[in-house]
Formats: C-alpha cells, sequence, structure tokens
C-alpha cells in the first residue's frame, strides 16, 4: 500500500497543500511547531477517519473555517484510488474512487497505516491494562468476532462478581445461576484466550528477527503471554483450553467465593517481553524497553501484510529523538522498500547517507513545505 | 421566583417518568394548564386506571384487564406448549405474528445480580408450579438473545430439567427479507452456527 499524493485544504494549519511522495522513505524535517505532526495525522486520518491526536473533529478544521478536507491517491493490489475525506461541523463526509461511502466502517481499511508515538513506548513500561488495550485493538481489527466475544465477557464477568460478592460470608445457597455464569464465562474465556495465543504467537514470529536486526543480533526478544491459568498456554485448541479454565476453577472455586471475585480468566492476563531471556519491564534499559515496543509495532505491519495481502504505510511521529543512531537506521531500514514510511523529526543528525540517499526531504517552515531529494 | 405550588407538584411527578428531565418536565406541566379540563380529566382517569384497574394474571403473569387473561381464559389455544418472555411487551409482538396459538408466560425481567435482580425477583417460581400441571408439553423460552437473557433461559432450563418437560430456545440469525452484506458479523457467525441440513 503506498500513498502517491495528498491535498489538504483548511487543515489544521494548511490552508491549501499539494504533495507528492517517494514510495519509500519520506521525512518531514522542521523545527517544534511547525506542522510536521499536522501532516503525518492528516494521512492517518485520511485512513482511518479519526485522529489519534484529539477526539474532536472540529480540531482538524483550520480556524475560522467551516470545513476541511483531505484528498490523497492510494496505490492497493496495484490499483490507485482516489480517497477524499471532507470534516465539517456536521460530520464526516467520506468518498473512495469518487464514490461516497455511507458507513465509514466500509471506508476505513481501504487504506491501513500503523502510527509509531512516543507514548506508544508505554506498551512496555505501562500497566498490564496498556499491554490488554494492545492486544484487544489489535485483534479487533482483525477479528470483529473477537470484540463481540470479549464484551459479552465482561458483562458476564460484572454479573459473576456482583452474585459473588453478594454471596461472601453466607453459606452458599443454590448456585444454579453461579454455574450457570461461571459455564458462559469459560467457555467465552476460551474462546478469547484462544486467539489471543494465536495472535501472540504470530507477533513472535515476527517481532523476534525485527528486535535481532534493530540491535544488530544482540538481542532476542520473546514474547510471553502470562495467564491467570498457566495451563491453558500449552493448548491449541478452545475445548482444551476449556477443559483447563475447568480444571483450575475447581480449584479456585472456594477461595473466590471467600473473596467474592472472578479469580480466573483474560481480564487478569497479560504480556510479558523479554530479551535475552531477562524481563525487559523489570530489567531492561531504556534503550532496550525502548526497541522492543517498536519491534512489536512493526511485527504489527507484518500482521496486517499477513492478513490484508499488502503492507500498510508507516508513521513514525517524533521517535528517532527517542533511538539512538544505530536504532534509527536500522528501523528505517528494516521494511527497505517494502514499506512506504513517513517521518518527522528536527534534524537529519545520525542518519546514514545511504538512507537519506534514498528518502525525500520535506522541510517545513510554519506551514510552508519545501521539497528536495 | 419559585413556581406555584400545584406546578411544582406537576414537574416532580412528570420528573418520575423515564427519559424526562427537568426542562421537558416544565414543559409539559405548563403545557397542561393549557389543556382544556375534559382531557385533562381524561388523563388522570387513564393513569388512575393503569394501577387500579389492571391486574397480574394469575396464569402467565401478565398484566390484564381480568383474570384469568383473555389468552389463558381462551380454550381454543394449546395450553400445552408455554412460551417464556421477558415484558408484556413481549407478548404483544408475539401475538402480533397469529402464527403461535400456545399461551405465555411472563417473567417481569431477566436475571441480573449487578442490578441486584435474583430469581426470586422475578416470575420463575410461578413458572415452575405451571409445570406442575401434567397438561404442559414444552416449554419455548423467549428472552432476548443478551447476556442476560440468555442466561436466564439456561437457568429456567436446569430447573425445568428434573421435571422432564422438553424445553426450547427460540433461534437467532438473520432477519428475513435482509440482505447477507447488511448483516453484522456476529448475526452471521450466529446464523452459520445454527444452519440447518435442508
Amino acid at each position: 500500500m503506498k500513498l502517491e499524493s495528498i491535498e489538504l485544504a483548511h487543515y489544521r494549519n494548511y490552508d491549501s497543500l499539494q504533495l507528492s511522495f517517494s514510495s519509500s522513505v519520506n521525512v518531514f524535517l522542521g523545527e517544534n511547531a511547525q506542522g510536521k505532526t499536522n501532516l503525518l495525522e492528516a494521512i492517518y486520518v485520511l485512513a482511518i477517519a479519526k485522529s489519534p491526536r484529539t477526539t474532536h473533529d472540529k480540531d482538524l478544521i483550520q480556524w475560522e473555517q467551516d470545513y476541511g478536507k483531505i484528498k490523497g491517491r492510494i496505490t492497493r493490489h496495484g490499483q490507485s484510488i482516489p480517497l477524499e475525506l471532507t470534516i465539517s461541523g456536521k460530520g464526516k463526509k467520506a468518498k473512495a474512487n469518487h464514490i461516497e461511502k455511507r458507513r465509514l466502517s466500509d471506508y476505513i481499511g481501504l487504506c491501513n497505516v500503523v502510527m509509531f508515538a512516543p507514548e506508544d513506548l508505554n506498551l512496555v513500561k505501562g500497566s498490564p491494562s496498556v499491554r490488554r488495550r494492545f492486544i484487544d485493538m489489535e485483534l479487533g481489527q482483525i477479528a470483529p468476532v473477537y470484540m463481540h466475544h470479549l464484551g459479552d465477557y465482561q458483562k458476564v464477568l460484572q454479573q459473576r462478581n456482583a452474585l459473588l460478592r453478594k454471596s461472601v460470608g453466607k453459606a452458599p445457597a443454590d448456585t444454579t445461576f453461579l454455574d450457570i455464569l461461571t459455564d458462559r464465562l469459560i467457555s467465552l474465556a476460551s474462546e478469547i484466550v484462544k486467539r489471543r495465543l494465536i495472535f501472540v504467537a504470530q507477533l513472535n514470529e515476527w517481532a523476534a528477527p525485527i528486535q535481532k536486526e534493530i540491535s544488530h543480533g544482540m538481542e532476542h526478544l520473546s514474547i510471553v503471554y502470562e495467564s491467570s491459568v498457566p495451563e491453558v498456554l500449552d493448548k491449541a485448541d478452545s475445548s482444551k483450553i476449556e477443559e483447563a479454565f475447568r480444571h483450575s476453577y475447581e480449584r479456585l472455586k472456594k477461595r473466590e467465593l471467600d473473596r467474592g471475585t472472578t479469580l480466573f480468566g483474560p481480564h487478569r492476563d497479560e504480556l510479558r517481553f523479554f530479551v535475552n531471556d531477562k524481563d525487559v519491564q523489570a530489567f531492561g534499559s531504556q534503550g532496550q524497553q525502548r526497541t522492543t515496543a517498536l519491534s512489536v509495532k512493526l511485527a504489527e505491519i507484518e500482521l496486517i501484510n499477513h492478513e490484508v495481502g499488502e503492507y500498510p504505510i508507516l508513521l513514525l511521529d517524533d521517535v528517532l529523538s527517542e533511538l539512538d543512531d544505530i536504532r534509527k537506521t536500522h528501523l528505517l531500514g528494516v521494511f527497505q522498500e517494502k514499506v512506504q514510511t513517513f517521518v518527522t523529526t528536527t534534524s537529519v543528525d545520525g542518519l546514514d547517507h545511504a538512507l537519506l540517499d534514498r528518502s525525500q526531504l520535506f522541510y517545513i517552515h510554519q506551514g510552508q513545505i519545501k521539497c528536495d531529494g | 421566583m419559585q413556581y406555584p405550588e400545584p406546578i411544582a407538584r406537576l414537574v416532580d411527578s412528570f420528573m418520575k417518568l423515564p427519559g424526562i428531565g427537568p426542562k421537558t418536565a416544565v414543559r409539559l406541566a405548563f403545557f397542561a394548564v393549557d389543556m382544556n379540563e375534559d382531557d385533562v380529566m381524561d388523563f388522570a382517569r387513564s393513569l388512575v386506571d393503569v394501577k387500579r384497574k389492571l391486574v397480574y394474571c394469575s396464569e402467565c403473569q401478565n398484566i390484564s384487564d381480568h383474570d384469568p387473561c383473555s389468552v389463558c381464559d381462551d380454550s381454543s389455544r394449546d395450553h400445552s406448549i408455554i412460551c417464556v418472555v421477558q415484558d408484556p411487551k413481549d407478548v404483544v409482538a408475539l401475538e402480533k405474528m397469529r402464527d403461535y396459538h400456545g399461551v405465555y408466560h411472563v417473567l417481569h425481567g431477566v436475571i441480573s445480580p449487578m442490578d441486584g435482580i435474583g430469581p426470586e425477583d422475578i416470575k420463575v417460581a410461578e413458572l415452575i408450579r405451571r409445570l406442575e400441571d401434567e397438561q404442559v408439553k414444552e416449554i419455548i423460552l423467549a428472552t432476548n438473545p443478551t447476556v442476560e437473557g440468555e442466561a436466564t433461559a439456561m437457568y429456567i432450563s436446569r430447573l425445568v430439567k428434573p421435571i422432564g418437560v422438553k424445553t426450547s430456545r427460540i433461534a437467532h440469525g438473520l432477519p428475513v427479507g435482509g440482505d447477507l452484506e447488511y448483516a453484522d458479523e456476529v448475526t452471521l457467525s450466529k446464523a452459520l452456527e445454527g444452519r440447518r441440513e435442508l
């Protein structure tokens, strides 16, 4: 997937702008607060119809204007498709190949992008919920049924916790309803864990070579799914997983009634990252944590390629300043010609010459752009 | 300035209705001031009648103007099949079909521990009591296909099992006359799951 060109009208600080891009690396170079990230954001919004930075679509429209418009031309499976997204006070209108799409969900997905921004480093450093959300978001894009299972799971979990809370300290009365909720919880949990295990295995397959590449072969990354019920981990099909859950539930039954809450299930699970067999969150250096977050994000690119049949567009927002020279250059070299990449940076220092030679540079100064390269 | 007391009390009453906030309540109260007296009297009487003249059918627990209700009282209906629903509104929906000739049982809710609703808070015991009558051959569980509806259906089916009455659950899948391409992924996967041999 490649973005050939983009055209902006009344978007953020750009009154009108037209740019053509290189199919390999595009570097947006400029001081702070000149509009580099706005440009990157525009590409993201063209693809996803939603900004990663704000939930108010109105923020995307230039001051004192009624509407903002992003047009782009992408190549997808060898076919050139014009995309157009108009944002106004009344909402968003999306056109693909000149035809208006009535449902945004029919539009999103035509152009796949992966964005990496400094806050994505939290994937390694942040709390377990950040990592669970990462899994859920990615899986949700690939498998809509997963989101449904997850939604049902959360409801059953809430009901079950409410029931357990009520029966704390009381003699176990009629457990029929608890049994029903437990059955449902276990069957949903098994579906969720099965999908997650496949996802983590795929992620592992792709993230390890990337980490190796970035670290000059020094670092071996392995991603481990940590479950509240460790017995489920080596099971491949959902009926075996269900069996394992049931088995451990028998063990936890009494404690659950004492504590009044559900003590097992995917909502207590977690992802762990190991570099050379050491837990990165606890023992990794800052650099290793960054590389790990980066590798996982880049593995996502391979995953999309696997699912969609074409590489997505990679957007790197200001992450170069977070990485040392070696990691920087390797990051941009990993995908070579396969992935079209857009980078924002304040300086090209530390980028190697071979890379700069095949990059298109855009100098951005107060919303004005000069091309070079 | 405060509203005159009769208006203030009416506003307060309107606000007890679902979906009505303070602004709408004030608007409705002032509208009532301008209504003609007969309409107001009719309105008030309807409200009181809903409370005083309606009874719960001792058979099916549906709301009705007499006991037993018109469905339970109808000897041409098949009293060996009971369709179990959540709300009186569901009975109306099923009756529109004109194709079901059994009788009903209204649960008045579903089990939801989160909202403090246990099995004893809905009309499950009344249903079990009805099943002791040898006449009943089958019950159809027609609670909504939500998490709570499914769990309630499961609960009832387990209670009924020892009694030995046939229990079935309504199917879920594609709407009739709909296009496959407009169905959401979950409905489609349910429809595939519940496919039938032709």
